[in-house]
């Protein structure tokens, strides 16, 4: 049988990702200024969250250090503390920590103890007195625990606690639950055990304890029902102040809130407001105004429970959990989100590139068939083509997501690798909104990562010698993501020194890389440390000489059919820029030929087709001519000729032209012997399936059942360039 | 003869249903178990041993809790039991309410 516990605890783990980031997000915008009121709730609930789930699986140090963090983050909700930049500072780094603690958890790993020491003695640094820290130790709640508009108990509470099956059945357990009472205050426990059946009546699955709890704290009801707040709709509670007025057995004192078996809540107050008085159904424990208790009568509001979505890490397992599930269903309960194993979707994803595949094929037997285009056959087929395409799009947005998740690593990063190169760095982000699919989102994170150490070790100067260049001692390190003709461009900027040209270039020429007598432009030797083995630092650094240059970087954006490229200014800084298509899976693209193979031309990079005039045409050199075109000169590409297909020029006057623009805003005409149309096509791997040729992209299969080449245009445009300025850049090189 | 039942180190919900079926069918014979490697107890597993006990004790048979790990009592403390209050003859563990 499946342990429904690990399945369970993966779950969380998930969520503490999610978690994780909702944090930290949460805390950079505290840090810009752009935070809202909500933040800091939607802070406070990620760490929150994250502690109750962690007492499930007894996951201590997790559990006692989301405790001190929450505590700290609590006092800047109720506002007992300012969200200074300092403040927000040791959030952020406790946000790392925090981060490590649940991977130490997930992992079996080791807490480094002496880190999140540390940490809670900088929460009760930020606290004048230190009661933060204070307040984490169980048994002793400081004063400013208490949440400023709730009233404290001064006499403590008793509570009646009786756990139903569904308790136990979404993994919960009494012992955690009395040990976080035991935070609270001394407690003390007595079990009723009137109602449990004989022996052989028993379900062992069954719920027929009652635990009656004096806890001894001067604590708000608010801070009793966090503890409760992930098993409240799975047990009877009832919470009555000490020293009030305790009912005969047929009523309860005044302040007594029931929840019954239905869900109903049953509170023995004066009627108040829905929304003031029912505790909060999602882990947000929002202080809630407790009215005076009526001594004189009671009265009782029924409230109904509000539909809540079932968490995902309470995933039904036994049927005891399926039927409470169906319950859920039943009482309305609509979740917004649903998570669903990546393989399904690609499947879907997969099915649905044959469908295209295949719709294609269709269209063109009926094209042969020499069916009437008015006819019903091909106007129903049209609509299968609309519908078809729909489809497409929607199952490619299941996977479309926001960079965000991968943006949301990089401030970590940049704090790292700045304190260990010891330069200050300010990181701003642009774009995190912009969608990829999630295919292309897994892998850029890796490259990235890469490119910003690169970015602080080696682009942003020492801090000497920016304060020498009249620059700010804080260097500036920019991610932006948009979304640019069809493809993803990711760009990471700095306000560093620039590439030392003269340095890259004699580099080049010892490692045999370029002849000495090479002419390249400033552009082609900044992509110089592109090249393989290719390192202009004196020594490896712990930051970005991870063994891996920015060869591998740029072989591994290829190999997503990606191109990264850099400009650089001296003394100004340097712009690397990596752009990706939106998706792995289709393409929308030209149809055309040269010397009989027909090839895709990716639609995005087409600005305009045209028909070349001979006087327009001018020779540059002998492999290369010119378009006059608009006032300005194109370089014109053969791209027979540039793959090899023939050995002879095509005559510009017998051509297609197409005007592309590859990255950079570099445009160039490719001259083809016809175009056939427009198409989408699902790419299909030529590494995995062949393997990498220069200038092709990918390759797909046509209507006719014939692979078509998807065309690499910028490679197969720099490298035309380039021969024809015989510098020693050829199409395997780049 | 006195049978020995060793208690598994996670008494949780996955355990309830093994340990219900182990006292069910040690019914009528003298028990001691043995509680030395516990290391979680939940409420449901807790309810098996509170009815095995009062079972044993119907019966009038011995029943007896042996060598409870530190886990295993702290647990039942904190849950309002005393381990040796689950032996045969000592009164019910837990007071009924009213009393």
């Amino acid at each position: 049988m499946e342990d429904p516990m690990a399945a369970i605890r993966e779950t969380f783990f998930q969520e503490c990702e999610e978690q994780l980031a909702e944090l930290e997000s949460g805390l950079i915008a505290m840090e810009n200024g752009t935070a809202e009121a909500e933040t800091v709730n939607a802070v406070f609930r990620a760490v929150h969250s994250m502690k109750g789930g962690a007492g499930i699986f007894s996951l201590d140090a997790l559990v006692r250090f989301a405790h001190v963090f929450e505590t700290a983050l609590d006092k800047v909700r109720s506002g007992e503390l300012v969200a200074s930049p300092h403040v927000v500072g040791v959030f952020l780094r406790a946000a790392d920590v925090l981060a490590d603690v649940v991977r130490a958890a997930r992992d079996g790993g080791q807490v480094d103890e002496a880190r999140t020491s540390a940490m809670v003695v900088e929460f009760a640094q930020i606290e004048d007195g230190g009661g933060v820290a204070k307040a984490a130790e169980p048994g002793a709640p400081a004063p400013g625990e208490t949440l400023a508009d709730t009233p404290a108990q001064i006499g403590g509470w008793e509570i009646l606690f009786t756990p139903r099956p569904e308790l136990y059945a979404k993994a919960n357990e009494t012992a955690i639950i009395l040990r976080e009472l035991k935070r609270l205050g001394p407690i003390s426990v007595e079990l009723d055990a009137s109602r449990l059946p004989e022996l052989h009546e028993l379900d062992p699955e069954g719920a027929y304890l009652t635990w009656r709890i004096w806890l001894e704290a001067a604590c708000a009801e608010e801070e009793i029902r966090h503890v409760f707040e992930f098993v409240e709709d799975d047990c009877v509670l009832s919470l009555t102040p000490r020293g009030g007025e305790v009912l005969a057995p047929a009523g309860f004192a005044p302040g007594t809130v029931i929840t019954g078996d239905n869900g109903f809540k049953f509170e023995f107050f004066p009627p108040v407001a829905e929304d003031e008085a029912e505790p909060s159904p999602e882990p947000e424990p929002e202080p809630e105004p407790e009215p005076e208790p009526v001594a004189a009568r009671a009265v009782a509001q029924i409230v109904p429970p509000r539909p809540r979505e079932e968490p995902v890490h309470e995933a039904p397992k036994s049927p005891a959990v399926e039927a409470m599930a169906a319950k859920a269903e039943a009482g309305a309960a609509v979740s917004a989100t649903i998570r669903v194993d990546l393989d399904r979707v690609d499947r879907m994803i997969d099915l649905v590139g044959e469908l295209v595949i295949n719709e294609a094929m269709l269209s063109q037997r009926v094209l042969e068939a020499g069916i009437n285009r008015a006819s019903g056959v091909a106007m129903a087929l049209e609509e299968l083509e609309h519908l078809t395409r729909e489809i497409q799009d929607s199952v490619m947005a299941i996977r479309a997501q926001p960079v965000r998740s991968v943006f949301q690593r990089m401030p970590r990063l940049v704090r790292e690798v700045a304190a260990q190169t010891g330069k200050q760095v300010k990181l701003l982000m642009e774009g995190e909104g912009t969608e990829v699919d999630k295919t292309v989102i897994e892998r850029i994170a890796d490259p990235l990562t890469h490119m910003i150490r690169n970015a602080i070790d080696h682009g942003l100067e020492p801090t000497e010698a920016r304060l020498a260049a009249g620059k700010s001692v804080e260097g500036t390190v920019k991610l932006t993501a948009l979304h640019r003709s069809g493809r993803i461009v990711l760009e990471v900027a700095d306000d560093g020194g620039g590439i030392n040209r003269a340095r890259v270039k004699q580099k080049a020429i010892e490692n045999g890389v370029i002849s000495p007598d090479a002419q390249l432009s400033d552009d082609e030797i900044d992509n110089l440390i592109f090249l393989p083995g290719f390192s202009t630092a004196a020594k490896v650094s712990d930051i970005s000489g991870r063994g891996v240059g920015m060869d591998v970087v740029r072989q591994s954006v290829a190999a997503l059919g990606g191109r990264i490229s850099i400009s650089s200014k001296p003394g100004v800084g340097s712009v690397f820029t990596l752009s990706l298509p939106l998706t792995l899976a289709v393409l929308d693209g030209m149809v055309v030929s040269a010397k009989g193979h027909t090839l895709i031309i990716p639609l995005g990079a087409i600005v305009e087709t045209l028909k070349p005039r001979g006087q327009d045409v001018f020779p540059l050199d002998r492999d290369m001519n010119v378009l006059a075109l608009r006032g300005g000169y194109v370089p014109m590409v053969d791209v027979a000729l540039a793959l090899g297909y023939s050995e002879a020029p095509i005559e510009p006057e017998q051509s297609v032209a197409l005007l592309v623009e590859g990255e950079g805003g570099v445009r160039a005409v490719l001259l083809v012997d016809a175009i056939h149309g427009q198409r989408q096509v699902v790419i299909k791997s030529l590494e995995a399936n062949y393997r990498a040729v220069p200038g092709i992209a990918a390759a797909t299969v046509m209507g006719d059942g014939r692979v078509a080449l998807i065309l690499d245009v910028d490679a197969v445009v720099k490298t035309a360039r380039s021969e024809a300025r015989g510098a020693e850049l050829t199409l395997d090189a780049n | 003869m006195t049978e020995g039942l060793e208690l598994p180190a996670i008494l949780d919900l996955v355990a309830a249903p093994g340990l219900l079926e182990a006292f069910t069918g040690r019914r009528g014979q003298a028990l001691v178990v043995n509680g030395a490697s516990v290391q979680r107890l939940g409420g449901q597993c807790l309810q098996v041993l509170l009815a095995a006990s009062r079972a044993w004790a119907a019966d009038d048979v011995p029943f007896a809790v042996a060598a409870p790990s530190e886990e295993f009592a702290a647990n039942l403390e904190l849950m309002g039991v005393c381990a040796a209050d689950l032996a045969h003859r000592a009164p019910l563990a837990g007071k009924e309410f009213g009393e």
